[in-house]
């Protein structure tokens, strides 16, 4: 089975991760199960977003048929900062999409900078990325409300409200036809019930993936391990993620 | 790697009393070599009807005592009623006291869970604490009711999974009566509290049906840990702290 992976990160140096190039990146998850990925930065998340992206770019360019990098910009620089960045990455660097983390990058859903980046991502065509499911600037619901906002956006709860606030994810989800739900980091068992009650066509597979080994190949198993039919996987694990970004390019 | 005897200290049962909810975990158990499991009463049983859910454990524990044992749930707030419900849930047999903060409503370290420790101090029973959800069970809150009661054993259930797992080392490091259960976390995370501490503080947990046994055992068994380290975390350390032999 195909498998595009929604939510990865690329190791810095940050987290005690250990950087590697982005060949033997993909030789990792390739192993692990892996037809593409969605790949993040982790430094800058931490900050010097516009460097990290220009870092995430090179890291990745002989690989784009494989990694679709993301960029990060934050809101907190202003939203007119963060716009100029985000036109930079798509014109220039190529990249497909935004990350944001909120928790990390200190800012508040309410931070009024937030919405403009927002619109301006889903007139690029970027898919917007959140880490979700921490308050207390990451509750799903808080996304929620800046998705009901900018409805043109794609906007992807990344780790579907984690184990405390997955029923709120799943509201989210059922309510606002723009968000997607990335299956990255819940349980297992509540995977299963948002399998039950979220439209199919927008989960998504995730395994932040670069973080540790074996994590991708552990939450792939996560997902066969719930009763959800195999088409239904085919839609989580690669026709969901395919038609949001097509990978190759 | 070949799994050793598994027991499980994280297993909740929505409802003890459903024939079909019980064949399920037993074939679950069947199914992944679990020999004993550690059950702890669910949803409106740790809430509300902690009575009721006690004396369904206790019942499901006698009638299969090679594979299951049980916890209690009582809820702090219901005052000396709490301390008597307590009191008769172990005299039925059950292992431990289980407090699930976020159901019940109250923050760990309130003094109102003090009466319920020192039943648990008298009558040398562990506590099973779900640990990961802020703002009423966090794993320095827990570790402040541990230091609060030195003789008692207690468990960080789900090792503080999601978002607290920077503090599980260190929160296991402050006090020595605090072990970590390992399910739902990641496995980098266990292998940080089995080098702070020491494998002895670790227990398996499969944290069903939140997580699932499979899962849980391959997450283990990817860590690559020395036979008698696992032999530990799987059922050496399970059985010296709730006092079962299977």
């Amino acid at each position: 089975m195909k498998i595009i992976d929604t939510h990865t990160h690329l190791p810095g140096l940050s987290f005690g991760l250990k950087p590697r190039p982005a060949s033997k990146l993909r030789q990792e998850f390739e192993a692990e199960g892996l037809t593409g990925a969605w790949l993040f930065t982790t430094d800058g998340l931490l900050g010097e977003p516009a460097r990290n992206n220009d870092i995430l770019t090179e890291t990745v360019a002989e690989h784009r048929d494989f990694f679709a990098p993301f960029c990060t910009v934050n809101p907190l620089d202003g939203a007119d900062a963060a716009i100029r960045e985000l036109d930079r990455c798509k014109s220039k660097l190529g990249m497909r999409g935004l990350k944001l983390h909120p928790w990390l990058q200190a800012f508040s859903m309410m931070n009024p900078a937030v919405e403009p980046v927002l619109a301006h991502a889903g007139a690029l065509g970027f898919p917007v990325v959140f880490h979700d499911g921490t308050p207390p600037y990451t509750s799903s619901l808080q996304i929620a409300a800046l998705a009901e906002k900018v409805p043109q956006t794609t906007i992807v709860l990344g780790h579907a409200g984690l184990d405390d606030l997955f029923e709120d994810a799943i509201l989210a989800c059922q309510r606002h036809s723009n968000i997607f739900l990335c299956l990255c980091g819940v349980s297992c068992g509540h995977i299963e019930q948002i399998i039950h009650r979220c439209p199919p066509e927008r989960l998504l597979f995730g395994s932040d993936g670069g973080f540790a080994s074996q994590l991708i190949e552990l939450r792939i198993d996560m997902l066969r391990e719930t009763d959800a039919s195999a088409s239904v996987l085919r839609q989580i694990f690669y026709a969901n993620p395919q038609r949001l970004l097509p990978l190759p390019v | 790697m070949r799994m050793p005897l598994i027991i499980d200290s994280a297993v909740c049962l929505r409802n003890p009393a459903d024939p079909a909810l019980v064949k399920a975990w037993l074939d679950q158990m069947a199914r992944h070599g679990i020999a004993h499991a550690v059950i702890a009463p669910a949803d409106g049983y740790a809430a509300v009807y902690n009575e009721e859910g006690n004396t369904l454990l206790a019942r499901l524990a006698r009638s299969y005592p090679k594979q299951l044992s049980g916890l209690a749930a009582v809820n702090p707030w219901l005052g000396p009623k709490a301390v008597s419900l307590l009191e008769k849930a172990f005299d039925d047999g059950l292992k431990g006291l289980f407090l699930c903060p976020p159901r019940q409503g109250f923050r760990l370290t309130e003094s109102i869970v003090d009466p319920l420790l020192e039943v648990c101090r008298q009558r040398r029973k562990p506590v099973y604490a779900h640990t990961g959800t802020p703002i009423c069970c966090e794993p320095f809150q827990l570790a402040e009711l541990a230091r609060r009661f030195p003789q008692v054993i207690f468990i960080m259930g789900h090792a503080a999974y999601p978002d607290f797992w920077y503090d599980v080392a260190a929160a296991l490091q402050q006090t020595p009566n605090l072990l970590v259960e390992t399910s739902c976390q990641g496995a980098a995370i266990i292998q940080q509290a089995i080098d702070a501490v020491g494998p002895e503080r670790v227990l398996f947990g499969s944290g069903w049906p939140r997580s699932k046994p499979g899962i849980e055992i391959r997450k283990i068994q990817s860590m690559g840990l020395p036979a008698a380290t696992l032999e530990k975390i799987m059922h050496t350390n399970a059985m010296r702290c709730w006092g079962i032999t299977p």
